[in-house]
């Protein structure tokens, strides 16, 4: 068992897909000698050579669109954007081409391509280095959209996205690279896309949560603990495809559920989280579902941490529901 | 094997043209193409635009919902499908390309399939009119967006080249094309890269209303190569045979590893840009007549009459066979009856999703 974080994670599953299938190339800006901004290709330019790691021109659109390309003549590209908020001049590329190749033209053609990005705030960055833009991507049929919040996890789910057939929009919570260390195992290990994982048992209250906000989700299940609620934390991981009957599960047990994100709530995943659990479980809920979110204002430079769904938020939400 | 000579000199400002427009071999080097070669090219014209009107035809018979015309461009087309190697190269088309597909084999009855949507699409009816793909040749399936193809033409030309493949992209697109961004950020990919690709631009003068001048400041587009570091050619694309031999030369160079080329064929776009277009309100009559003089057909004609390969008989037999044969895959194409609805829901990802199967069932319950 070996300690690591979550960049160390992602740079393993990279060097072992590369090591496992030649076919897997990585492409993006600074990827290569650099190593990456967040130093998550590091030594892979050095072990694998400038075919398989390649620096490319900045421009979101050629590296997209290339990975698409790739992808259709037998490759599997990883794709790194530098930061998710700059996505949108490949927008076009995902949406258009890669999500829809397959579809289509009939299931002749496919894109198996990852582009992985570092997404969310509490960097300090302001609204061009913090959002969180997954909405988008999940609203688009054809692309599968996979956000990780531990390190075995990232490592898990990253090497089973580079081995999907479909493109898959790979979300880094990027406050939590370096911030959660733990032992992952040393054998080979893949979690597959749309399971859900429960990170803590409870009876009263679900937080459902995936990235960033799990981490004050399972801060804020320890807090109630103290207040003697008894709250289970449901990380989902994987937005598309995303593991309802784990949800509901949940749900059906406690009554009560928060739904927690840090992108804005306005059409935001947790809405449709929100809106699936009522349509399903209205007679067995005790409260209505609240979405604990980011605010739909810009992502500011300040307050950074307040935007995003504090403990202190959580919690407020859970009284609420607790007292409904 | 790196040539030290070539045929062709980039960024001339006139069109590298080969047989003049009575029919006379211009070149400053011997043809050397064969009469089953120049019969070929010819028959691939003019079933482009036989093509051409029999989907004007099932249009209005409301089997089809959009046309694309492409009379006009069948020179630049049938000179480049002779130009690559069919199966083997990758195609990146645009939706203007029938001549081009069916020169290169794409069956006749599958075309008509996807104008159609019956089963017999490949493509499963998944798109409207004038988007087809092919995978057993390569050929890329058409979407919408304009130069959204050409980065994923770029990236498959990478990975030949990574891979050692031997194999080349040809990629297609219109004037308009060249505005987008996407455009430049992949013809500075490909640079950098050295891919072995070759852009095509059908530059008929129109992206639907808005003329050449308004679209770029460029007097030519083949200039735009110079920037990217890689030749731009600036060609008659009504003249079939310049088509097909700088097509060629830049196909060749691509396939010995000197990297991309740009070509840019000089067409007329004959109809409206669709059949949802007017284009009496943007351009006169007078204009359109002028460009039918210089019909790429009769062109061709009066060239190879000249070589004694061809009469006016020869000619219509030619179209009363090509004609024929339109029909029978027509009729193939209709009679494989139309896409099932609820086909629908396959090929959005490779594996199932409980979420598409729900509403599998509640498409399915209101059929």
């Amino acid at each position: 068992m070996a300690v690591m974080n979550i960049v160390q994670a992602v740079k393993r599953a990279l060097d072992e897909e590369m090591a496992r299938d030649e076919r897997v190339v990585v492409l993006g800006e600074d990827v290569g000698k650099r190593g990456g901004v967040f130093l998550a290709t590091e030594g892979l330019y050095q072990k694998y050579g400038p075919d398989r790691v390649i620096d490319t021109p900045l421009a979101e659109a050629a590296i997209i669109g290339a990975a698409v390309g790739m992808a259709a003549h037998g490759l599997r590209p990883v794709a790194e954007i530098q930061f998710a908020d700059y996505v949108f001049p490949g927008f076009d590329q995902l949406v258009s081409q890669g999500a829809k190749l397959r579809y289509r033209s009939g299931g002749q053609f496919s894109a198996p391509m990852v582009v992985r990005m570092p997404s969310g705030g509490g960097v300090k960055g302001g609204h061009h280095h913090s959002q969180s833009p997954e909405a988008y991507f999940a609203h688009t049929a054809g692309l599968k959209v996979v956000i990780p919040s531990t390190p075995s996890d990232t490592l898990g789910l990253l090497k089973t996205a580079i081995r999907d057939d479909d493109p898959v929009v790979f979300m880094e919570p990027k406050r939590l690279y370096r911030a959660i260390k733990e032992e992952v195992p040393d054998e080979e290990f893949t979690i597959p896309l749309g399971k859900a994982r429960v990170r803590r048992e409870g009876k009263d209250l679900t937080l459902i949560a995936y990235g960033g906000p799990t981490v004050e989700a399972l801060e804020a299940a320890g807090e109630l603990e103290k207040a003697g609620v008894s709250a289970e934390v449901v990380d989902l991981r994987s937005l598309v495809p995303w593991d309802k009957e784990a949800v509901l599960e949940s749900v059906a047990k406690t009554g009560r559920a928060l739904v927690i994100a840090e992108a804005p709530r306005t059409a935001s995943f947790a809405s449709e989280v929100a809106a699936t659990i009522m349509e399903e479980l209205l007679d067995q809920l005790l409260a209505p579902v609240y979405r604990v979110t980011g605010f739909d204002t810009p992502y500011p430079y300040v307050p950074d941490r307040q935007y995003m769904p504090t403990v202190t938020r959580i919690l407020n939400f859970a009284k609420k529901a607790l007292d409904y | 094997m790196i040539k030290d000579t070539w045929k062709f000199e980039p960024f001339t400002e006139e069109p590298i043209r080969l047989i003049d427009e009575a029919g006379n071999w211009i070149a400053d080097f011997p043809l050397d193409l064969k009469e089953e070669a120049l019969k070929k090219l010819y028959r691939d014209m003019v079933r482009g635009r036989l093509l051409d009107e029999r989907y004007q035809i099932i249009l209005r018979q409301g089997k089809a919902s959009f046309v694309a015309p492409s009379a006009g461009h069948e020179a630049a087309q049938a000179g480049m499908a002779m130009a690559i190697r069919p199966g083997s190269d990758w195609l990146f088309p645009y939706y203007r390309d029938k001549t081009l597909l069916a020169a290169i084999g794409y069956p006749v009855e599958m075309l008509y399939a996807q104008m159609m949507a019956t089963r017999l699409d490949p493509n499963k009816g998944r798109q409207m009119p004038e988007h087809p793909g092919l995978k057993e040749l390569n050929v890329y399936t058409v979407a919408s967006p304009i130069a959204s193809h050409v980065p994923p033409a770029v990236g498959a030309a990478i990975s030949m080249k990574i891979q050692g493949t031997g194999q080349v992209v040809l990629t297609t697109f219109g004037d308009g094309a060249t505005s987008e961004g996407d455009w430049h950020a992949a013809l500075n990919f490909a640079g950098a890269q050295g891919a072995p690709i070759v852009f095509a631009a059908e530059n008929n003068r129109y992206a639907i209303s808005v003329n050449f001048e308004k679209q770029s400041g460029s007097p030519r587009i083949s200039d735009k190569a110079h920037a990217y570091g890689f030749p731009g050619y600036h060609v008659d694309g009504m003249d079939v045979l310049a088509s097909y031999y700088v097509a060629k030369e830049a196909v060749e160079r691509a396939r010995e590893g000197l990297g991309p080329s740009l070509v840019e064929f000089l067409v007329y776009r004959y109809g409206p840009h669709s059949s949802a277009d007017d284009d009496r309100v943007y351009r006169s009559r007078e204009e359109v007549e002028f460009w039918k003089k210089k019909d790429p057909i009769p062109r061709f004609e009066r060239f190879l009459e000249k070589q004694g390969l061809w009469t006016p008989e020869e000619g219509e037999r030619l179209r009363e066979e090509i004609k024929a044969e339109l029909l029978a895959a027509e009729e193939k194409a209709e009679a494989a009856g139309p896409v099932p609805p609820e086909w629908m829901f396959d090929d959005v990802y490779g594996t199932p999703y409980w979420l598409l199967e729900e509403q599998r069932q509640i498409l399915l319950s209101e059929l």
